[in-house]
């Protein structure tokens, strides 16, 4: 078997060999990320209406469903309403202080099943499999969003601890809850905050998955008939909340 | 038809995909649609010029310096918990991942799309040893039950139809379906999902991964890539040694131009960037993480004369707009890469004597080259290897002796003189009204479809004088 | 343009055995521009049949002829984008070792195409239709990918008096020839052909404008074959005002 010396020394002659194709250098990334990130977000305090709009535009664009609450009291009648539309009631939810509330009483009392995800891992391997049947079950996927890049429609997810990724994967049904503080403009920027959070070791409860995901589940495989929800969602849909989430 | 035989002659099963009236209507349906979608996608970009530059740069920046590149994702992914191991050969790259199932006791591996494990022939392995390979992406996962290969690197099933798929899913899934796409895919959802929630090992590629961070990236639209990623205990990633990028900023790059190039998306649907192994407090996720770095012909061409072929993101723009791809789709190829980047891939991969006639399967339009969103100069490549194959003197004997012929005629003026009165003797038997319709020799199939134009009565040379 | 310009024509090996016509119309239609034209004897093809085909010593071996025999020229003239290409961007790389490599680099800096050489050089863009009617445009490759050339041959052809341009469908796509690709596939070459035809026929234009003789004579061939109406003309026959 080839071993790492092996193989990185192999690596290391071809490059001595020769002095390449012509001058060239990797991209310029951001010294302080997080002064950038900062930055950002100070400058999209005001640009943000323009934004969010480019997110609308975009996100219908992939067959994402655009939805507007005026505070995240109003979400869960919102997520009632998607609910009924589809005839379902079972949801799967991140857990509260991931999803920056708890909605489950509200969507009780509005007909829904909800069921919140623990806030980390189980130790019951039993347990583990019933609550993955229990997701797999599940019509509806309720997760907040750390990013909405206004460019591309794009929500931007990072697992972890209480924000399983399956929640916004399995069910057939994905709504996704976010404010202003997530809003940004271009996948550059998002470029930005890769760095900032993948800069060392990853922090307590942060996980090891960074999704984007722009719009519903789609194919073209067969005589590129575009058709939604081959394995993941086949609705998207995304909740702005124009008062903050957190307070 | 699409099965392809490599001791048939290459131009043998061109010539078969070209009676095949069903794929020829289906490569042009798909390549026409794409080659739309792409310039669209282009044309609402206003920086992608600039972008295409910028990641053509990194590419060879990360060539530059690849051994530094490599360590550190390596060093990465190994203080993430992940587990890194080195192929030289496909050969090696089977055993790690059996190995890898045989110590897991994994009964049944779900993949994602990934041209690498295509091109280690990972299936047939799995399926030896008492792993059952599941591909999951629809197009695979079609071509899988059919026990074909890919046609295109992101299309693979294009050249099937709804009913034959329909036809398939009968056979092999005992499922009566009505030709409908929407039907066909509902289907599969249901019979991948099971198979999802019970694997035990997940396959995939990388479309990049990076050094930095030790991040594996997966683009796909299907979702399939997450699930694979999320459900099984174990995921092993297979990735050519060439695909790390420095840093997320670098990625950040070729993103913006991967799926406007593949398939005229500013972003694909999934974008899903992982590091290593589930991490404490997750509740799903992998056990165990491992990255497979394959050499396999590349590690050679860093300094070798394909190295531009290293920069690729098999993305499949230069087969879409390739002539000679749309008219013989990827089978006629008779490699895991198809089209003109393919022949190229190929050589990497299986030396260039493989390829003694494909390496001729362009017309050096350059359509290629101007897709390619990393601008490749796949036509100077392919000059090259053919450069390479007659200095082995593989050509046939009858070409290099025509060849040489040709040379000592161009180099030399009175014999350039004198070898056109002796053409217009010899012609005379088969040319009529400055045409000829039908000659001997190289150029008889040229004159099956094409008139040839004779040679000048008088030719420009002589005319000159009388031009004062 | 004050002072006269001189220019030597670079023929091509095509245009003197099969297209004579074309270097004929070339030489008129820049003679009347006032353009000095020269014609270096002992001139005979590029080498990029040869180049192509990966027989580089013996495309190094002409290439280090041509450039030998176009030595003394202000200016080249190519009217084919292929050749062009050839003498521009192929060969101070394939003499680049050798003796030849400067005089090669200087010669690649004035050799032009000829739809550069009227619209850039010479700032000449009005020219009269040889034909009436509808005409339509086939770019070839190494123009307009090689040289990056789609507006000039575009100008001239856009201010033809007596001529109205069509854009054809797919113009920018290979006709199939590709030298001894359309030999060594000729099926394959065969079909893409057709389908250029299809779009040709389908403009409804009079003749099929190209700026290359390879092109022509693959197009030609094809359209020969069909019997079609529609006329194979290089660009030089079209404004050097002479019918065929």
């Amino acid at each position: 078997m080839t071993t790492r010396t092996e193989f990185l020394s192999r690596i290391r002659t071809e490059v001595g060999k020769t002095p390449g194709l012509f001058s060239a250098r990797t991209a310029p990334r951001p010294s302080d990320p997080r002064a950038v990130s900062e930055t950002i977000k100070r400058e999209l305090a005001e640009r943000w209406p323009q934004a969010l709009e480019r997110f609308q535009l975009e996100f219908e664009r992939v067959a994402g469903v655009f939805h507007r609450a005026a505070s995240i009291a109003v979400v869960p009648q919102v997520v009632a309403g998607i609910a009924r539309e589809n005839e379902v009631r079972r949801l799967v939810a991140w857990d509260a202080p991931e999803l920056g509330a708890d909605l489950l009483d509200a969507l009780t009392a509005r007909g829904l099943e909800p069921f919140a995800m623990p806030p980390g891992d189980l130790a019951d391997a039993t347990e583990r499999a019933e609550l993955r049947r229990r997701v797999a079950d599940a019509e509806l996927g309720l997760t907040g969003v750390d990013l909405a890049i206004a460019e591309t429609g794009t929500l931007v997810l990072r697992s972890g601890a209480g924000r399983p990724r399956s929640t916004s994967l399995l069910p057939a049904c994905h709504i996704a809850v976010f404010d202003r503080t997530a809003l940004i403009e271009t996948l550059g920027q998002a470029g930005v905050f890769l760095e900032l959070w993948n800069r060392g070791e990853l922090e307590g409860r942060i996980g090891a998955v960074t999704s984007f995901i722009t719009g519903p589940s789609r194919t073209a495989d067969i005589e590129l008939t575009l058709t939604r929800g081959v394995h993941g969602p086949k609705e998207v849909h995304a909740i702005f909340v124009d008062q903050a989430i957190r307070g | 038809m699409s099965e392809t035989d490599l001791s048939v002659p290459f131009r043998r099963r061109a010539g078969s995909a070209l009676g095949d009236k069903h794929l020829q209507e289906a490569l042009t349906i798909a390549t026409t649609k794409f080659i739309g979608l792409r310039r669209d996608a282009f044309d609402e970009f206003p920086e992608g010029e600039r972008l295409r530059d910028l990641a053509r740069e990194i590419k060879e920046a990360t060539l530059q310096h690849l051994h530094r590149y490599v360590e550190q994702l390596i060093d990465s992914v190994e203080r993430l918990g992940g587990h890194v191991h080195y192929a030289t050969t496909p050969e090696e790259a089977r055993r790690v991942v059996l190995d890898i199932a045989a110590r897991t006791g994994a009964r049944m591996a779900v993949k994602s799309k990934s041209m690498a494990s295509e091109e280690i022939h990972l299936n047939e392995a799995l399926e030896a040893a008492g792993v059952i390979p599941i591909e999951t992406d629809l197009g695979e996962y079609i071509i899988q039950l059919a026990h074909e290969r890919p046609s295109h690197i992101i299309a693979p099933a294009i050249h099937k139809t709804k009913g034959q798929v329909a036809d398939l899913f009968a056979k092999e899934l005992k499922r009566q379906v009505a030709a409908d796409p929407e039907e066909l895919t509902r289907i599969a959802r249901v019979e991948l999902r099971q198979k999802f929630l019970e694997a035990d090992l997940g396959i995939t590629g990388a479309n990049f991964a990076v050094a930095d961070t030790g991040t594996v990236v997966l683009v796909t639209n299907e979702g399939n890539g997450r699930m694979v990623t999320s459900l099984p205990r174990v995921h092993v990633a297979v990735m050519g040694v060439e695909k790390v990028v420095p840093s997320m900023t670098d990625l950040m790059v070729f993103l913006q131009i991967l799926a406007k190039s593949a398939t005229g998306q500013k972003l694909s649907v999934y974008t899903t960037l992982v590091r290593g192994p589930r991490r404490p407090g997750e509740l799903e996720g992998p056990d165990e993480f491992h990255l497979v770095l394959l050499d396999n012909g590349r590690i050679r061409q860093i300094a070798g004369p394909l190295r531009e072929a290293l920069y690729c993101l098999r993305c499949g723009a230069c087969l879409n707009v390739c002539p000679v791809y749309r008219q013989i789709g990827g089978h006629a190829y008779g490699y895991t890469y198809p089209g003109p980047i393919g022949i190229l891939l190929t050589a990497m991969l299986e030396g260039p004597g493989s390829v003694k006639d494909l390496a001729h399967a362009s017309s050096l339009c350059g359509a290629c080259a101007d897709a390619c969103p990393v601008r490749i100069d796949i036509p100077k490549m392919l000059v090259e290897l053919r450069r390479e194959i007659h200095e082995a003197r593989i050509a046939p004997w009858t070409e290099r002796l025509a060849y040489g012929l040709m040379e000592k005629v161009l180099a030399s003026p009175s014999l350039y003189r004198w070898s056109k009165p002796l053409a217009r003797l010899l012609q005379r038997p088969f040319a009529r009204d400055g045409r000829i319709r039908s000659v001997p020799l190289a150029f008889t199939e040229w004159t099956r479809t094409r008139d040839l134009p004779a040679l000048a009565p008088q030719t420009f040379h002589e005319q000159w004088p009388t031009l004062k | 343009m004050n002072a006269p310009v001189r220019a030597a024509l670079m023929v091509t090996c095509l245009g003197d055995m099969f297209f004579p016509e074309v270097g004929v119309s070339v030489t008129r239609l820049l003679r009347r521009l006032g353009v000095t034209v020269d014609f270096p004897q002992g001139q005979t093809c590029c080498g990029q049949p040869l180049f192509n085909s990966g027989y580089h010593a013996g495309a190094t071996r002409v290439a280090a002829r041509t450039v030998e025999v176009f030595r003394d020229a202000e200016h080249v003239v190519v009217p084919s984008g292929s050749c062009a290409y050839m003498v521009r961007h192929e060969y101070p790389a394939l003499l680049r070792d050798t003796p030849a490599r400067a005089e090669a680099e200087r010669l690649a800096g004035r050799t032009y195409e000829l739809s550069q050489f009227l619209v850039r050089v010479l700032g000449k863009t009005r020219f009269k239709a040889s034909v009436s009617g509808r005409v339509t445009y086939h770019d070839s490759c190494h123009l307009l990918r090689g040289l990056h050339e789609s507006e000039a041959p575009r100008i001239l052809l856009k201010n033809l008096e007596g001529a109205e341009l069509v854009e054809l469908p797919g113009g920018d796509e290979c006709c199939g020839f590709g030298g001894s690709f359309s030999v060594r596939l000729p099926e394959v070459s065969s079909q893409i052909l057709d389908k250029k035809i299809r779009n040709i026929e389908a403009t409804g234009a009079a003749c099929v404008v190209a700026c290359d003789s390879g092109c022509l004579m693959q197009m030609g061939g094809g359209l020969g074959r069909r019997r079609s109406k529609v006329r194979p003309l290089h660009l030089a026959e079209l404004l050097a005002g002479d019918e065929r």
